[in-house]
């Protein structure tokens, strides 16, 4: 397949201004500018199909219909670069390599929501992302594609690039804007939702990093030959991969929405690490959504056939996982991440998440106890659902379906104080 | 008026509520942490979580606004593991020492896990430790490990005195309230948060640690602070009578907290009202009648003394001076008396410090200054009986002392004590004019004895009796009418504060036709009553 959205990735300074409109860029700005209206833009990006790239898959045009068409206040886009999902680093090449593909969506799609500003939160740790987007921005400014009257067409758009402190939680879109306001990053209820009362009660869209870079080229090539990539009529459109673990090639890869998932582990990432150990499970969307077994991973990469099987496509950030993992570690470790990221503000997941932690760190420590499977998934099961943001969902999908799919390792942690897996078993102390 | 059902029972809500405040205005209590009414909506605490027909998740009740034809379950299968879920997640890493809190016996968390929980913890891990004593401000102290996150405390903060002062630190389950280093929890409102706090976490240092709650006897009253009149709750300490043998009983005042009245205080009371009562402690009491340097007399005596004082003087050479806290009826005996006396020159107090701050201090400190002008009429002024004693004209003077605070007490200056004969003072504590006074009579002080004060917006309160008052005093309307009876002036024979209020209502204008039923609890601000 063409690679579109990483097409200039793997150019000489492809960072540069210089060389992305060598390859054609900002002419979707300056289309978009001159032929469509706002409106026209939106209809063009609901037809599409392209569903939000961050996670939850919404469909991004509907997205955009929802902000009010005569705001009394000023309407804002956001670019979510905040990508913390432990398993994603899809947004990062984009912004270290491909800088102004993105602007161009961001400026694109404030374009169709009437934003007067976009401000793009990104990740703290993101440092060389930042310093790249410093200076595309810089030349966008200089070169009148951002900033007052763009392109001579009388529209306006400031670009405000705002880094984040390092907060997993501020990657939710509400707490991005309690935090991109300067306030403690603590997600809000809803409603209100962003598009009525969003960044300092404005009217306001938030998007991911991938889904922007998505638009430029619907605007370029339209519609139909969007819809003719993928799955359509609900899966459309290029994807980017994030494959990690026990494989032999991980990275960032291109393919359509729809791309089956041993074709991207055996393939295109050239298979297992090591031919001797074969795959045991795979967590497909990032650390948050329930894993996949090896016998479920005949599935296709795709927002709905994930669904049906149960889990999410999430943010792509697959991780492989051979037959020497021991999953009672690998949870144990996600339930560390999620407990120290929750924001204790609602009380599920403040007090839940640092539970199931201690209970799994006791599984693994050798002091389980045969109530324990039980008890975890219960925890779970209070905390879904029953919290502000989904970040409490985020930590006890893993965790039940860890449990529920793996039982007979933590069983076997219980009865043996000791591990199964790996390449030796490992005995405990106690 | 959308309608709604809650547990099948159809219900008629107030368009914009929520769906608790709904069921609450039904008298049926979902349980909430973090909602407040006077505070804005956090969401937080999830245990009002409810079930909504056509809604896949439970919604929490507090932020879910009332429509035409919403079906709510309170008491559903899902609602109640929900309810019992989250008083587990509460309890976890509680320190559950509820035999050293002081917030025991009042405490949502006690209240709701009884009502919620399943009584069982299956928390087996080491709990959290935190700080059990972090000093938050001059009057208010946290542990960290009793708080439950609710916000309650930060969002007074931020959005009722606009001081800011606390804030969440750290992350997930390692999250505590703060203040942040050099800006400690010091606004004049701040004694509120612990009233708001749902358990033991904060807790206030004039109260920590001094009574089971339980052992206090709750009176509503109104504060004499200032001319706002905050609603009040008075508990006095009753611990003596059940802990000792010896009878006897404590009968001061442990704490003050604030009642709701909408028309005057909302929720709140400032922290000089929260603490007015420390005053009446602190200060040496008058509690028995007294002749000069501190010679026991018997009540007949001193009042005789009082009476002869009086009646002896030259024609208009009597002034009075009376504090702005007297209740009504203690004015109105008084003036009673001055009527029956004839040509009595008489002054009210006035005592004012700081400002209005808009919230409710008010810098009026006379919190009946408008019963003074009522019941003394505008005139009654203490620079014109000041003056009169500089011109030589007034030389016996009555003092009635100050019932709430002994530094307010009217006291007389060098010049003032030179041309004045004779004092006589009427008082709860030995202050002020008490010291140049040739007798002296005790009487109640503000907690101990019952009346009306008119507030700066001319609203009618009542102010309870709390507790006897001290040794022999007695209410000031009493002793005025005693020394009425010596002096030969007929005043009615009055047996209550009540009765005293009745004469009153029949021949002061703005309190026409009232009786204790009309003024209620909540006060009358009747129009054409206006300060």
């Amino acid at each position: 397949m063409e690679r579109i959205l990483t097409r200039n990735v793997e150019k000489r300074d492809s960072e540069t201004l210089a060389v992305y409109e060598a390859g054609g860029g900002y002419q979707a700005l300056l289309k978009a500018l001159r032929e469509l209206s706002p409106d026209q833009l939106t209809d063009e990006i609901k037809r599409s199909g392209l569903r939000g790239r961050g996670g939850a898959g919404f469909p991004t045009g509907v997205k955009w219909s929802f902000m009010p068409k005569d705001p009394k206040k000023p309407s804002y886009l956001i670019c979510n670069a905040d990508e913390s999902e432990p398993g994603t680093f899809k947004d990062r090449l984009l912004m270290e390599k491909d800088p102004h593909l993105m602007l161009e969506g961001c400026l694109l799609s404030s374009y169709a929501i009437r934003a007067s500003a976009c401000f793009v939160y990104i990740r703290g740790e993101y440092v060389h992302a930042t310093r790249v987007l410093e200076t595309a921005i810089a030349e966008a400014y200089a070169k009148g594609y951002a900033g007052r009257n763009i392109l001579g067409s009388g529209w306006s758009c400031e670009l405000v690039l705002h880094v984040g402190a390092g907060a997993y939680i501020c990657g939710e879109e509400t707490a991005l804007m309690t935090s991109l306001e300067g306030n403690r990053g603590y997600p809000r209820l809803k409603p209100p939702f962003p598009a009525q009362a969003g960044l300092w009660g404005c009217p306001t869209t938030i998007n991911n990093v991938e889904t922007l870079v998505n638009v430029p080229f619907i605007v370029e090539r339209g519609a139909d030959w969007f819809l003719g990539i993928g799955k359509a009529p609900k899966n459309t459109g290029p994807k980017l991969y994030c494959l990690s673990g026990h494989v032999k090639r991980p990275g960032v890869y291109e393919a359509p929405l729809g791309l089956p998932l041993r074709e991207l582990i055996y393939e295109i990432g050239g298979g297992m690490l090591r031919a001797d150990r074969p795959l045991k499970a795979v967590i497909p969307g990032g650390s948050s959504v329930p894993v996949l077994t090896a016998a479920e991973c005949d599935v296709d990469l795709d927002f709905d056939s994930l669904a049906a099987a149960g889990t999410m496509l999430g943010s792509a950030g697959i991780m492989v996982m051979d037959e020497t993992t021991c999953m009672v570690q690998a949870i144990e470790r996600i339930a560390h991440f999620y407990a120290h990221e929750s924001c204790g503000q609602c009380t599920p997941c403040r007090e839940g998440c640092g539970w199931m932690e201690k209970v799994l760190k006791r599984i693994e420590a050798g002091s389980g106890r045969n109530e324990d499977m039980d008890l975890l998934q219960s925890i779970a099961s209070n905390i879904q659902g029953n919290t502000i943001c989904p970040l409490g969902d985020a930590a006890a999908m893993p965790v039940a379906s860890f449990v529920t799919k793996f039982r007979d390792e933590f069983q076997y942690h219980v009865d043996h104080k000791a591990c199964l897996t790996g390449p030796r078993v490992r005995e405990f102390a106690g | 008026m959308p309608k709604l059902t809650i547990d099948g029972k159809e219900v008629e809500a107030k368009a914009g509520n929520t769906v608790l405040q709904a069921a609450l205005a039904q008298g049926l209590e979902i349980p909430h942490y973090c909602y407040h009414p006077g505070l804005s909506i956090a969401g937080n605490c999830r245990m009002c979580l409810v079930e909504m027909e056509k809604a896949p998740k439970l919604v929490i009740s507090c932020a879910t606004e009332v429509a035409d034809g919403m079906a709510i379950a309170t008491d559903s299968e899902r609602v109640r593991t929900a309810r019992a879920a989250m008083m587990e997640f509460f309890l976890i890493n509680h320190p559950l020492d509820c035999p050293i809190c002081d917030q025991a016996g009042e405490c949502r968390l006690q209240d709701y896990a009884v009502e919620h929980g399943t009584g069982v913890s299956r928390f087996l891990e080491p709990k959290l430790t935190l700080s059990k004593a972090v000093d938050l401000g001059p009057h208010v102290m946290l542990d960290q490990e009793r708080c439950i996150q609710c916000s309650r405390c930060i969002r007074f903060c931020d959005e009722v005195t606009r001081t800011g002062e606390l804030g969440f630190f750290q992350r997930g389950d390692h999250t505590v309230i703060g203040t942040v280093p050099g800006k400690p929890l010091q606004n004049a409102y701040s004694g509120n948060v612990v009233d708001l706090c749902p358990v033991g976490a904060l807790t206030l240092k004039e109260f920590r640690f001094q009574t089971r709650v339980w052992y206090l006897k709750n009176t509503p009253s109104v504060c004499a602070g200032c001319a706002r009149g905050c609603n009040v709750i008075v508990g006095v300490g009753q611990q003596q009578v059940l802990m000792t043998t010896e009878g006897q009983l404590d009968d001061r005042i442990k704490r003050v907290v604030p009642r709701f009245n909408e028309a005057v205080n909302g929720h709140w009371i400032c922290d000089e009202g929260r603490l007015s009562y420390e005053r009446l402690h602190a200060a040496p009491r008058l509690d028995r009648p007294q002749a000069p340097r501190g010679t026991r007399v018997e009540w007949e005596d001193a009042v005789t003394r009082a009476a002869t004082l009086l009646r002896n003087a030259a024609p208009g050479a009597v002034g009075a001076i009376l504090s702005p806290r007297l209740t009504s009826e203690d004015l109105y005996a008084w003036s009673s008396l001055f009527a029956a006396l004839g040509a009595v020159r008489i002054g009210a107090q006035t005592i004012v410090r700081g400002e209005d701050d808009g919230i409710l201090l008010r810098a009026d400190k006379g919190a009946n200054s408008a019963g003074v002008r009522w019941i003394l009429g505008p005139d009654a002024t203490t620079p014109g009986v000041v003056s009169a004693i500089a011109r030589g004209e007034v030389t016996t003077l009555l003092v009635v002392g100050d019932p709430l605070d002994p530094a307010d007490t009217f006291s007389l200056d060098a010049a003032a004590r030179s041309r004045v004969k004779t004092v006589i003072f009427v008082g709860a504590f030995l202050s002020g004019a008490a010291e140049a006074a040739s007798v002296l009579l005790p009487s109640a002080a503000w907690s101990e004895e019952e009346g009306t004060l008119v507030n700066f917006e001319g609203r009618i309160q009542r102010v309870l009796r709390c507790h006897l008052p001290r040794g022999e005093a007695r209410p000031g309307w009493k002793i005025a009418s005693e020394v009425a009876a010596a002096c030969g002036a007929g005043l009615p024979h009055w047996a209550s504060a009540e009765e005293v209020l009745r004469s009153m209502a029949a021949t002061v204008k703005e309190y026409r036709g009232l009786d204790l039923q009309a003024v209620s609890l909540l006060g009358v601000g009747a129009p054409g009553r206006a300060a």
